[in-house]
């Protein structure tokens, strides 16, 4: 992937802020790689390069890992990222249902992002709240009993607030319930 | 505080505990459950009203958060506990609720019993709990505070008592620790049941100077989430336990791998470790003792197969995430070399409850072999969702249908998935089956991690044996042959017969297969692997014949033997629901006005099924996917 | 020498050295147990390709000989039903996931595929499991030599050379399950990877994955 201008810069500093921060082990390789995903959203080639270089291991071992965890990307994440959970619970009540339904709505496949880098989807173990199924997580909020219709809601207010964050949003919620109790 | 024994250190913590907490016990607290589920369920929405509400009416009560009670079907959930009242529990709170309890209730005195669940205490108005008819089944121990306890205050869990088994057992010596849970038999809870005191002694014996302590919390089985719960609503119990164990084993530094899926967990324990530290119950001399250990957290990446045991271990080293033959065992040669314990979230759990009531308490609990209780996940088909502690010994059967209450919208029990992907599916033949690590065994399922899935009639055995492969399949290291290719080659087979392929040769083949890959894999994700297929070959083969001989899915499940098709005779041509409810524009309206599906473009969503109103039920499924003759499709 | 232990492999005493696994006691013995990642200088063995399966008295179950150290008395069989089942699936397996165009292979007639077969009279053209090779793009940019990814069978040998023997680093396990492989960093190509094309790793490949080119074939016989 071709770095736009400016992106390198920012990649370096962070790389040499999160490596300043631990200790050079190799026990430290999975924490410092999980640092850096979190401030750049992916781990570029370049950062894993440098990571590898400060810490004197193999920077193919680098790359071993990042595609060996679930959790790493390798190229940068939509605006908006949606992890549909196929946990037991959720696929037996139609997790498979709600990511094909995301699938057509956001036009690209599980473990895809859009050409518009607007939206990434993708697939999860499991998040834990089983009595919810199935459940999504959108942008780090866990939304549960998500039928296709839900699909379409939860695309519209991506579409809607694409500027807005989800907390943003949900603060509306309460006004609307407001006036209709009184 | 060099000068006071550990018990003299930790009173002064306690009543310190007690007094911080209970400064307002005259003031009107609501507890809202905002562990991760109850969060899904809009728990911090509920949260807010109560504290907007509440303010605007300027009544002084304190809003906190809790963690999760176990009655997930109810989220979102919030205790009130108003001075003159036993706490009362209320579920399916929404904003009008909210408003209308903090009106009536806590403005004025009606505890609008109508919307109650259960009381938290015996009293003379509401029923508890205990009361339900499920009470009888269950018996609380290491969820008996989640819940009810703020897991971010370590006040709250000190005010309880919390931390005395610690500071009793640094009065005495380690051995005696190791002696009590020797004696309690307590097994490991992350599956295997493997007795928790003698991998401790393991490790002693392998002696040298340090021991490391860590907790599996790499919680990956799809459909399990107790030790999220526990971690999130608890988690000073699993740190007393862990401290416990060091001080037992002799370990200065132990860790808890927790998995990244879980966030609220890690910062709920991350803020768990930082009070106790600051209280003196980890790090340097805790309590004023001799005895030194620290905690830290290491977030898994991401790998089912970290929950193996030398996989964690490799994963904790900065590797890739793939199990080592053994011996030699971690108690021998763990992380960094050295012997290490590793047990589950639960099993630390426990050794608080041990050391304080001891192993003869433990003992009377559950059976002679699995004693103590079972955590479980219960979801699926069955009507109470949620976290469910039971003693060992429980039945199957009492477990779904007296505790979970049964199946759901009368639908008729078809098998239950005990174990995660490693485990088994059991017919209603089985449910009499006592849960413990044995019997569980024998039947050919395993206790795995607790979750526990009811299967209806409309779940394919061969859809779920598929599902559960497609995962360990994904998940597999792709270290050993067996696993790597084995469990892709089941899949293939499995696939293969949901689509209606196969002859008299698949079955046999894929039962040999499941029996190879169990025998020749390297570790216990792929010797467990078959075990989906290997029972439901077992117990359902008759729908795995179906599949293949008939092109049929008995359970109307597998899309390629299916169709949706609209009944003539019941779709009315007054309405329109399904038309609108088709994501793909597959339903049209014929010329005498009644929807048909074109089947060419139907994604086989199951939208319009729903959609249809119960007045008519026109929506069918068919299987094998032929169409009804024309003429009677005109009619 | 006197501090030797004595084992008995398929009814044969041989006298060993402790400590010694298994699997080389045999190998060194004559006696062979079909095998494609054992590496003897290894300390904990990688036993990933699950072939060198024997049955040990008192064992319950069957075990890998690569990973089960020798023990005085040890008795000791390589072949049983059992054990030739799961050599069989474990090999046929592989089989599966293996590029098996022979005639155009360069390891033809000197693969340890074909090894195993003829000595445990194990069919090459195995019909239980469905092909799953997988298509990957022929790397020649080396200049002697060249890796062909369908042929692998991902036994490890070319990492152990290249990290323990030429002290390189520049391939290594990437990918989980069925999409592990053996590539370098960012999957480049060979020559623009920090290889020194050493070529220890080419040496060390038991099937025709990593092969000479042509030309050099010739020049070296």
């Amino acid at each position: 992937m071709q770095l736009v201008e400016g992106e390198k810069e920012v990649i370096i500093a962070c790389v040499n802020e999160v490596l300043k921060e631990k200790e050079k082990t190799t026990e430290n390789l999975i924490p410092i790689l999980q640092n850096v995903q979190a401030r750049l959203g992916y781990l570029p080639s370049l950062a894993m390069e440098m990571i590898a270089a400060d810490l004197a291991v193999p920077a193919a071992d680098v790359f071993g890992l990042a595609t060996f965890y679930n959790q790493f990307r390798l190229s940068p994440p939509g605006k908006h990222q949606v992890k549909v959970c196929l946990g037991t619970a959720c696929y037996m009540v139609g997790g498979k249902i709600a990511l094909e339904s995301f699938e057509r709505r956001m036009e690209i496949r599980e473990g895809e992002t859009s050409v518009d880098r607007l939206y990434s989807l993708e697939r999860v173990a499991c998040v834990g709240c089983c009595t919810m199924a199935p459940v999504v997580v959108v942008d780090e909020v866990v939304e549960g009993k998500v039928t296709p219709t839900r699909v379409d809601g939860i695309m519209l207010a991506l579409q809607e607030n694409g500027d807005t964050k989800k907390s943003e949003m949900k603060t509306d919620l309460p006004d609307e319930g407001e006036g209709k109790n009184k | 505080m060099s000068n006071l024994t550990p018990l003299v250190s930790y009173e002064k913590l306690r009543s310190e505990a007690v007094l911080a907490t209970n400064a307002d016990a005259e003031k009107t607290r609501v507890l809202v459950g905002t562990a991760t589920c109850g969060v899904a369920a809009g728990a911090l929405q509920v949260k807010e009203d109560f504290i907007r509400e509440i303010g605007a009416k300027g009544l002084d009560a304190e809003v906190i958060e809790v963690g999760c009670m176990g009655h997930c079907y109810a989220e979102p959930l919030a205790v009130i506990a108003k001075p003159g009242f036993p706490p009362i529990c209320y579920g399916h709170l929404d904003n009008g609720l909210v408003h209308r309890l903090v009106e009536d209730f806590l403005a004025g005195d009606d505890p609008c019993y109508e919307y109650a669940m259960a009381a938290l205490e015996p009293n003379d108005v509401f029923p508890t709990f205990a009361e339900f008819p499920r009470g009888v089944y269950e018996q609380k121990l290491i969820l008996e505070q989640c819940g009810f306890i703020d897991a971010r205050n370590i006040d709250s869990y000190l005010a309880r008592d919390g931390y005395s088994a610690l500071a009793q057992a640094l009065e005495g010596e380690p051995q005696q620790v190791l002696a009590e849970i020797k004696q309690a038999n307590l097994r490991g809870r992350g599956g295997a049941g493997f007795p928790a005191g003698l991998k401790w002694e393991a490790c002693i014996k392998s002696g040298g100077e340090q021991i490391y302590v860590i907790c599996n919390a790499d919680e990956g089985d799809p459909g399990a989430f107790m030790d999220r719960s526990i971690l999130e609503s608890d988690p000073h119990l699993v740190l007393e336990g862990m401290i416990l164990c060091a001080y037992a084993v002799g370990s200065g530094k132990g860790f808890l791998y927790i998995r990244a899926e879980y966030p609220r967990a890690v910062t709920h324990v991350q803020e768990a470790i930082d009070q106790a530290r600051a209280k003196g119950l980890l790090g340097t001399k805790i309590l004023g003792s001799d005895f030194s250990f620290d905690l830290e957290i290491f977030q898994g990446s991401g790998a089912f197969v970290c929950g193996e045991a030398t996989a964690l271990v490799n994963s904790m080293e900065g590797k890739m995430g793939m199990p080592e033959s053994r011996p030699p065992r971690l108690a021998q040669k763990g992380y960094r070399g050295r012997p290490t314990v590793l047990n589950n979230v639960k099993t630390f759990a426990y050794v608080p409850l041990i050391i304080k009531n001891g192993a003869d308490w433990f003992k009377a609990i559950g059976t002679p072999d699995s004693p103590g209780t079972a955590v479980f996940s219960l979801v699926g088909k069955v009507v109470n969702t949620g976290l469910v502690e039971v003693p060992m010994g429980t039945t199957l059967r009492q477990l779904i249908f007296d505790v979970g209450d049964g199946l759901p919208n009368g639908r008729e029990f078809k098998a239950v998935q005990i174990g995660g992907p490693s485990g088994g599916c059991l017919p209603e033949t089985a449910l009499d089956v006592p849960i413990d690590f044995d019997s569980l065994q024998e039947a050919g399922a395993i206790m795995g991690s607790g979750g526990l899935v009811v299967m209806a009639q409309d779940d394919c055995m061969v859809a779920v044996a598929r599902y559960f492969l497609e995962f360990t399949q994904h998940e597999s290291c792709g270290k050993c042959t067996f696993c790597r290719l084995g469990t892709k080659q089941m899949l293939d087979i499995l696939t293969d017969i949901t689509q209606g392929k196969g002859d008299d040769q698949t079955l046999a083949l894929l039962e040999e297969l499941s029996e190879d890959v169990r025998d020749g894999s390297l570790c216990n994700l792929g010797r467990t692997a078959p075990n989906p297929v290997l029972t439901t070959l077992k117990y359902f083969r008759d729908e795995y014949e179906a599949h293949i001989k008939e092109g049929r899915c008995p359970a109307l499940v597998c899309h390629d033997l299916i169709l949706y098709y609209i009944l003539p005779r019941k779709c009315s041509k007054l309405c329109n629901v399904c038309v609108g409810s088709c994501p793909t524009e597959a339903i049209f309206t014929r010329e005498d006005g009644l929807k048909e599906i074109n089947q060419e473009k139907c994604v086989k969503c199951d939208n319009c099924l729903k959609a249809c109103p119960p007045e008519y039920t026109a929506v069918v499924k068919l299987s094998p996917p032929i169409l009804p003759p024309e003429k009677e499709r005109k009619n | 020498m006197s501090d030797q232990i004595t084992i008995t492999i398929d009814g044969r005493q041989i006298n060993v050295m402790p400590g010694l696994k298994l699997l080389w006691a045999a190998l060194d013995n004559g006696i062979y147990i079909p095998h494609l990642c054992a590496i003897r200088e290894e300390i904990r063995p990688n036993a990933s390709c699950r072939l060198c399966f024997v049955e040990i008295e008192g064992s319950k179950h069957p075990v890998t000989s690569c990973t089960k150290t020798v023990e005085e008395n040890m008795v000791v069989k390589t072949r049983s039903p059992r054990i030739d089942r799961l050599v069989k699936t474990a090999f046929e397996l592989i089989i599966s996931d293996h590029n098996l165009k022979c005639n155009e292979c360069p390891a033809n007639k000197n693969c340890v595929l074909q090894t195993i077969a003829k000595e445990r009279g194990l069919r090459l053209k195995q019909k239980r499991f469905k092909s799953i090779v997988r298509e990957f793009e022929l790397d020649d940019s080396p200049e002697v030599f060249a890796f062909d990814r369908s042929r692998c069978v991902l036994c490890g040998q070319c990492i152990w050379a290249d990290r323990v023997e030429a002290k390189v680093g520049a391939i290594g396990f990437t990918n989980r399950g069925i999409k592990r492989m053996v590539t370098t960093f960012k999957d480049l190509p060979l020559a623009d990877s920090i290889c020194t094309q050493c070529t220890l790793c080419v040496d060390a490949c038991p099937v025709g994955a990593l092969y000479y080119k042509k030309d050099r074939k010739e020049a070296g016989s």
